[in-house]
């Protein structure tokens, strides 16, 4: 395969059997459509580069910005797009909640607007709702914005017209699945698939999938929210289903570790919403003697979604246990530590008459040191102390040491961890920093 | 609803007597829990190692019960904030002392002047301010006056902050752009022998925990500016909108927003009046606009809130915001208002007629004596059903069959004058005499729209609070004093 653009990439992805081992249906035919494996890694890329292919091969490179409402695989499509026509991207949202989207973002250049959380009192006079402001911003004469409108775009849905669902029939021989399961988000690729599969056979059933109102699935929307999506006709769907964060994990797991697709969160809850509708269905087929075939779409990879899975499911991403961190002290050596606590008259005469004199360690973040800070103290902040400590001590134990934190709490923890790993002379300031000044003793500055 | 005020709620006759010599509609107060509500904002200063005080804003309630109640709070812990001269007297009055109180809000002389002469800290807004408060102190012989600037733009702020990220703010009308914050420094160094500056501030109307805590991160970082100039801050005080949770079960408001999105679409039968929408339109089959309600489900709300902002990680330096604060050896001012007085009390109105509504009769208009303005329910976007208590007790309930729809209408001749446009379902239609009680209104919306139009009466308000035996005494509001038994008892 040889390109003059990657934009020739787009499209063409592969439709996978999955082994019915895996899911366990034993009439139904599942097959993943792998979206993923589009040039930017989702399904996004067919309807970014429809929507904007027509401004961006006209645009006179230089001063123009494409904007979209998105914090995820539109917005990464459009980014690279606009990169490569010389054109600014930003992405205005209602709050990127996926870090390693945000940065990545970023990475690729584009500027990011996040709009303000709810008002807390309500003001019923309040004109200044910011999406208002933004379309206003966009249609004001001479602005040189593409604003794709995904959400309202119909080249959203020609995307996958004349894309996506085409593809689908011309991989199962010149047939329309029986079943077609897909995640509303922008409603582009279940309505545009939906459209060619029922003008193939109008028999085909369309299974839409919505996250749990109190939920957070990435790229998919609740079922109040797919009512503001324009694009979004419930004439599309035989039936609307809810898929939870836990069950959207559990189902792209079992397509990474059994089925070898490295799929995100969406293509997770897409496979878990087909195997949970199609088990009823398979139950019916029982002796009837015929096989039906199911087509899902796996709009995108797994990597972006760690920090999604860490806070959902930390075990899935369990580490290996290393020394024990000061955080680990029991509460038992703490009171035994006490002891270590000097106060801080004693503190004061222990630094300027010690033979030798102690190393004052501030665990104080950097820039609450260089505000203020003990003279001739040296600053290792305490999340670094505590993995510095894990492995051995950072200093020798011919030195003795006077660890400093806020209030003496957290230092006097520490020390007693130091203690434990054999160093003879470590005490905490009892009453930290704090007490230092409220004590009127010297801090300096930086 | 926690204990004092669901054992309060099943004391009908009770809430009855009341009524019946004092009127409709009747406000309810019970003092005790600001204080515990201020209890809990210092458990989670303590969880944090944080000090600093808890300012009660005292525009949420004009109560005198409440602002007395908090003058007996721990003084290192508690103090108030006044945002108009009179508010200003009524809290030097209830027992705050100068050094308890903040001045906050537009400010004319008088109110300057006051604050500044008990000795009151005073939040400033601009550089106009304060300058005019320079000119007081010093055209009257003042002592040097503590001020806090309160800051606003930080959304416009570009600092140190992330690159390529903007995150945008309402705007506010209230505080110094950070952007402008050099002419600021440059008229405290003016006036140093008249003010001193004690902290930076910031209010954000918003319940969004991002832009509060990169806000609060930025006001570290400028106070170490400060400190730079030679001045020596030790506060931050970022405000207040902790937020209260008016609805406990979250599925429940998840099924009546989802069945106001379809009743907006004409998928269901209109769930308000007229098929009012709630700032939610139906543009060719797809929902526009936002709905303009308070979000009542707030798992995370009040004294919860602020220990989620302040665990966060702030996004420059990557600290919690609480480590932050500490490690910078500053205090944390806080002047929540609303989640203060959460569940300090209820307002209760007379049902004084019940009909049918003609064309639909599965529903039907109770009127009460209430009207709109009294608890203001639709102004603040609170949408709380009322607990019927029924005349004569429970145990004569049981009559008029099961769960009904009906529209509360108030006392006032306006077709307007709805206590709320939403549909309430009431477990039994109620009768004339019967009282409804809106539990905690009285805390937070009762008193900013209250007015006598038509000379119909304007709710009294009494406080309440509970003898050993178990039983329930009362005063008016005005009467109230933190004492166990302000009118004398024989021992």
């Amino acid at each position: 395969m040889r390109y003059d653009s990657i934009t020739e990439a787009i499209g063409n992805t592969p439709l996978v059997r999955i082994d019915p081992s895996v899911h366990g249906l034993r009439h139904i035919d599942l097959y993943a459509k792998l979206e993923m494996l589009n040039p930017f890694g989702s399904v996004k890329d067919r309807p970014a580069w429809h929507m904007a292919r027509p401004y961006l091969e006209d645009a006179a490179s230089g001063d123009g910005t494409v904007v979209e409402l998105s914090s995820g695989n539109t917005a990464k499509a459009l980014a690279l797009l606009a990169g490569m026509h010389g054109l600014k991207f930003k992405s205005v949202t209602n709050r990127m909640r996926v870090p390693e989207i945000k940065d990545l973002l970023l990475l690729l250049g584009a500027e990011i607007e996040e709009l303000p959380g709810q008002s807390e009192c309500l003001d019923p006079t309040d004109t200044d709702d910011p999406l208002t402001r933004f379309h206003q911003a966009l249609s004001e004469p001479g602005s040189a914005h593409l604003h794709t409108d995904q959400y309202f775009n119909p080249r959203n849905v020609e995307a996958h017209a004349t894309g996506t669902g085409p593809e689908i029939i011309k991989d199962l021989d010149g047939r329309a699945p029986d079943w077609f399961v897909a995640c509303v988000g922008t409603a582009g690729s279940s309505t545009g698939v939906a459209r060619v599969l029922r003008e193939h056979d109008g028999d085909v059933r369309v299974l839409g999938l919505v996250a749990d109102k109190s939920d957070f699935i990435p790229g998919i929307r609740t079922i109040d929210e797919v009512h503001q999506v324009g694009l979004f006709d419930p004439a599309t769907y035989d039936s609307l289903a809810a898929v939870t964060s836990q069950q959207a994990i559990d189902g792209m797991i079992t397509l990474i570790r059994r089925c070898g697709l490295l799929s995100g969160p969406t293509g997770g809850a897409a496979y878990h919403g087909a195997v949970r509708h199609l088990a009823s269905v398979d139950a019916e087929l029982d002796g009837a003697g015929r096989r039906r075939t199911a087509v899902f779409i796996v709009c995108d990879r797994a990597e972006s979604y760690l920090s999604y899975v860490r806070q959902r499911r930390p075990e899935l991403l369990g580490r290996p246990r290393r020394g024990r961190s000061p955080s680990e002290v029991g509460d038992e050596a703490i009171r035994a530590a006490k002891a270590r606590a000097v106060d801080v008259d004693d503190a004061r005469r222990w630094i300027a008459e010690g033979e030798p004199r102690p190393l004052v360690v501030d665990l104080r973040g950097p820039h609450a040191y260089a505000a203020l800070h003990i003279e001739g103290s040296i600053n290792i902040v305490d999340e670094l102390f505590a993995e510095l400590v894990r492995d051995g001590l950072p200093f020798s134990k011919r030195t003795p040491v006077l660890l400093a934190c806020p209030v003496g709490e957290k230092s006097l923890r520490y020390a007693a961890s130091l203690a434990r790993s054999g160093h003879p002379d470590v005490r905490s300031l009892a009453g930290g920093i704090v007490a230092w000044r409220d004590a009127g003793a010297p801090l300096v500055r930086e | 609803m926690d204990p004092p005020l669901a054992s309060l709620l099943e004391d009908a006759p009770f809430l009855h007597s009341l009524a019946d010599a004092l009127g409709s509609p009747l406000n309810v107060l019970i003092p005790e829990v600001v204080a515990e509500n201020a209890e809990r904002f210092g458990a989670v200063y303590r969880r944090h190692h944080l000090s600093g005080r808890v300012y009660f804003a005292h525009k949420a309630n004009r109560s005198s019960a409440l602002v007395r109640r908090l003058a007996a709070c721990d003084p290192s812990a508690v103090g108030i904030d006044v945002a108009s001269l009179a508010e200003l007297r009524h809290a030097l009055g209830c027992g705050f002392t100068g050094d308890r109180v903040m001045a906050t809000g537009p400010k004319d002389p008088e109110f300057l002047w006051l604050a500044a002469r008990v000795g009151a800290t005073v939040n400033v807004d601009s550089v106009t301010e304060l300058e005019q408060l320079a000119a007081l102190v010093g055209a009257h012989g003042l002592g040097r006056t503590r001020v806090l600037v309160r800051l606003s733009g930080f959304e416009s702020d570009h600092g140190p902050a992330g690159a390529g990220t903007r995150v945008l703010s309402r705007r506010s009308r209230f505080g110094t752009p950070v952007a402008e914050r050099e002419a600021m420094w440059a008229a405290l160094e003016r006036h140093a022998d008249s003010v001193e500056l004690v902290g930076l501030a910031y209010h954000l109307d918003t319940i969004g925990l991002e832009e509060k805590g990169r806000a609060l991160e930025r006001c570290v970082l400028l106070m170490d500016e400060c400190r730079a100039r030679g001045f020596a801050p030790r506060v931050v005080d970022i405000g207040g909108g902790f937020g209260v949770g008016y609805v406990e079960d979250a599925g429940e408001w998840e099924r009546w927003t989802t069945a106001l999105s379809e009743a907006v679409l004409g998928l269901r039968p209109p769930l308000t009046w007229r098929g009012h929408g709630y700032g939610l339109r139906n543009d060719n089959g797809t929902v526009r606009g936002a709905a303009a309600l308070y979000p009542a489900h707030r798992p995370l709300a009040g004294p919860g809130y602020l220990d989620e902002l302040l665990s966060r990680r702030s996004p420059v330096l990557g600290r919690a915001s609480a480590t932050l604060l500490l490690e910078h050896l500053h205090d944390l001012y806080v002047e929540p208002g609303r989640a203060l007085v959460d569940q300090c009390g209820l307002s209760l109105a007379r049902v004084l007629e019940v009909r049918p509504l003609g064309d639909d009769p599965g529903r039907y208009l109770v009127r009460v004596g209430m009207n709109a303005a009294d608890v203001s329910l639709e102004e603040h976007g609170v949408l709380v059903d009322p607990v019927t208590l029924p005349r004569g007790g429970p145990r004569h309930e049981a009559a008029d069959g099961g769960p009904v729809g009906v529209h509360l209408v108030g006392n006032l001749c306006l077709e307007a004058d709805l206590i709320t446009r939403r549909l309430v379902f009431l477990p039994h239609l109620p009768r004339v005499g019967d009282l409804l009680a809106f539990v905690n209104t009285a805390g937070y919306v009762m008193d900013f729209h209250a007015h006598h139009a038509q000379r119909q009466p304007s709710a009294r308000t009494v406080a309440v609070s509970r003898e050993a035996g178990g039983t329930w005494r009362w005063c008016p509001d005005e009467n109230y004093w933190p004492l166990t038994h302000p009118q004398g008892r024989p021992s």
